[in-house]
């Protein structure tokens, strides 16, 4: 096992190496350089001509209000047809780039494809799809535009589409937008930055207080939303307030057809981005909420309530997040707190979870190369009724490689010790290697 | 702290603490031109910025001038003068992080499109003309009449203590 993980893991970081060492094609950097100048040199030439014949600068007009009148003229009184020519192309093209469409719809998508290997008994290492994630984001007007992000997941028996977000959003002005929809909740910080595409994160996966399908924080939200910035100078406050279904009769899921009581979560977010430190954001959330822990019975691949009495809990969710985000080091952690409250006994419970995460872009090889570490811990109490157990203390090391703008190698080491996986024979440490190529399209 | 974990802090001081020695400024960091000034649709209620406030506009954070006006952001395409000081200055981001940042940014919600690439200061000059709310970057000596140029932490282009260049 350890032979086969060392071989996996020298071929990966020797194709890395490899392909880091790839020259940027300096030649065609420079003809478009020299081209530019070369560009620039003309225009002011051109601009110097003009002013010697006592043509007036170009008068501000939109590109719509420009007559084929205007055009002839130019072209008769000053222009060759080769730069008559070159004009009309340039006009079509400031026409064209003036010119804004509703709606105007873009579609990008995400994917990765994933290999693992653990000593975890029982399990088989090999690859795997990940997620195929389309997001969708069209302006309906200038002030109105809807966002949207489905997901293909590959199962042991086919594929489920998921909808993760299908928001549409109204921007007042920057201190006020409201939108409604599906949303990722705005607790802490890494559940509302990275979304589904692995790309966009450095690490193969999210920690396990956002992991999606997981339980300790409500990921997905369904109801409405108001955010926008604060005024306050230089500390660059922002905010966000949301009112919606909270968590659904499978807790990892949000009420989406509806809410299963008739109670509305809420959660507020504030955050602050200062100016003087540019890369810094500091912020805290609250999320409030009332479970309704169903009578049926749980189903292992469907997370309910731990304890299925049918018991109301009031749930308290406070979390913070202190991020660096400029690469060079990037720094990520977050700390959230789930205070569950039954509301027959007065029982309360609180678990927690954190993550710590640290990551340096080195200045080499065109900045493409990113080593991290990762820390994760999560408890939750024995008093817990409504979370699973979900105790994990992890170490994650692993090698982020840009192998363009667009694609990405990653690979990793984790070592998690869980508390679920603890028998009389097994300390229920589990050390893995993990592989991903990522990427965006 | 158990063996392993001590193994992976040595691991990790010895990965941030290496590339930071060797770390030196590129020629591409140092090189000094002509200012970019910042400019403006004429029509734009605003006069001066900090950098600060550049900043949060070219970085989608600052989205409107006003209730009615929002911000159209202009940049030149790759290799040009004016991108490479606007992505050394103000982002502080090379080329890949840049384009990542803007597809982030859209992926979050946060913006409904990028901004829009220009391809000559001639093209730049008419799109700011036509465009209310308009803003781009254009090499100081290429500033045409008809376009607000702002002051930049109470500079204009040229000054000693201007921040663009």
């Amino acid at each position: 096992m350890h032979r086969q993980l060392l071989v996996i893991a020298v071929l990966f970081l020797a194709t890395g190496s490899a392909w880091g060492q790839s020259p940027p094609l300096p030649d065609q950097t420079e003809q478009v350089r020299v081209l530019l100048e070369r560009v620039g040199q003309l225009e002011k030439r051109v601009a110097e001509l003009e002013a010697k014949q006592g043509v007036s600068p170009t008068p501000i007009l939109t590109a719509a209000e420009r007559t084929p009148v205007q055009k002839s003229e130019s072209q008769g009184t000053t222009a060759s047809p080769g730069t008559a020519h070159d004009q009309m192309a340039q006009e079509q093209a400031v026409a064209q780039q003036a010119e804004v469409h509703y709606p105007s719809l873009q579609v990008r998508g995400f994917a990765d494809i994933d290999f693992s290997a653990t000593d975890q008994k029982g399990t088989t290492s090999g690859f795997n799809l990940g997620q195929l994630d389309l997001h969708l984001a069209s302006p309906l007007s200038r002030k109105i535009s809807y966002f949207g992000e489905m997901t293909f997941n590959a199962h042991a028996n086919g594929y489920t589409v998921e909808v993760e977000r299908s928001i549409i959003r109204y921007d007042y002005n920057d201190y006020f937008k409201l939108s409604f929809g599906r949303y990722h909740t705005p607790i802490g910080y890494w559940n509302t930055a990275f979304h589904h595409g692995a790309w966009l994160q450095t690490t193969i996966d999210r920690p396990e207080i956002v992991r999606v399908g997981g339980t300790f924080i409500p990921v997905h939200f369904v109801g409405f939303l108001a955010e926008g910035n604060i005024p306050s100078g230089g500390a660059g406050l922002s905010y966000s307030f949301g009112l919606g279904n909270g968590r659904g009769e499978i807790i990892s899921r949000p009420g989406d057809a509806g809410d299963i009581n008739n109670n509305r979560a809420w959660v507020a977010n504030i955050f602050a981005r200062p100016a003087k430190l540019y890369g810094l954001q500091l912020g805290a959330s609250v999320y409030r909420d009332k479970i309704t822990c169903q009578n049926n019975p749980i189903v292992p691949a469907v997370p309910g309530c731990r304890l299925t009495n049918g018991n109301d809990y009031r749930e308290w969710i406070t979390a913070a997040h202190v991020v660096w985000t400029k690469g060079a080091p990037e720094f990520l952690a977050e700390f959230a707190n789930v205070n569950h409250h039954q509301v027959l006994t007065n029982l309360v419970s609180n678990s927690q979870g954190l993550y710590v995460q640290l990551g340096y872009r080195l200045p080499w090889s065109e900045k493409t190369l990113k080593p991290y570490y990762r820390f994760e811990y999560l408890h939750t109490p024995q008093s817990e009724a409504v979370l699973p157990n979900l105790d994990l203390v992890e170490s994650i090391a692993g090698l982020r490689y840009d192998i363009s703008s667009y694609a990405a190698f990653k690979g990793e080491y984790r070592h998690a010790s869980r508390d679920i996986l603890k028998t009389p024979t097994f300390n229920g440490i589990v050390n893995g290697l993990f592989l991903q190529t990522s990427f965006t399209f | 702290m158990s063996a392993t974990h001590k193994r992976f802090v040595a691991i990790l001081w010895t990965m941030f603490c290496l590339p930071t020695i060797l770390q030196s400024p590129s020629a591409a960091q140092t090189a000094r031109g002509a200012d970019i000034a910042v400019v403006v649709h004429p029509d734009t209620p605003i006069d001066d910025l900090s950098l600060a406030e550049v900043r949060r506009v070219l970085l989608g954070d600052r989205q409107y001038w006003n209730s009615k006006l929002p911000v159209v952001l202009l940049i030149r395409a790759p290799v040009a003068r004016e991108r490479d000081v606007v992505l050394r200055v103000i982002y502080q981001m090379t080329e890949t992080q840049f384009k990542q940042f803007w597809i982030a940014k859209i992926f979050r919600a946060e913006a409904a499109s990028q901004p829009k690439i220009v391809y000559s200061n001639d093209m730049q000059y008419e799109l700011v003309s036509a465009i209310p709310g308009a803003i781009a970057f254009v090499d100081a000596h290429n500033v045409r009449p008809g376009l607000k140029v702002l002051r930049i932490d109470g500079h204009f282009p040229g000054d000693h203590d201007y921040p663009l260049r």
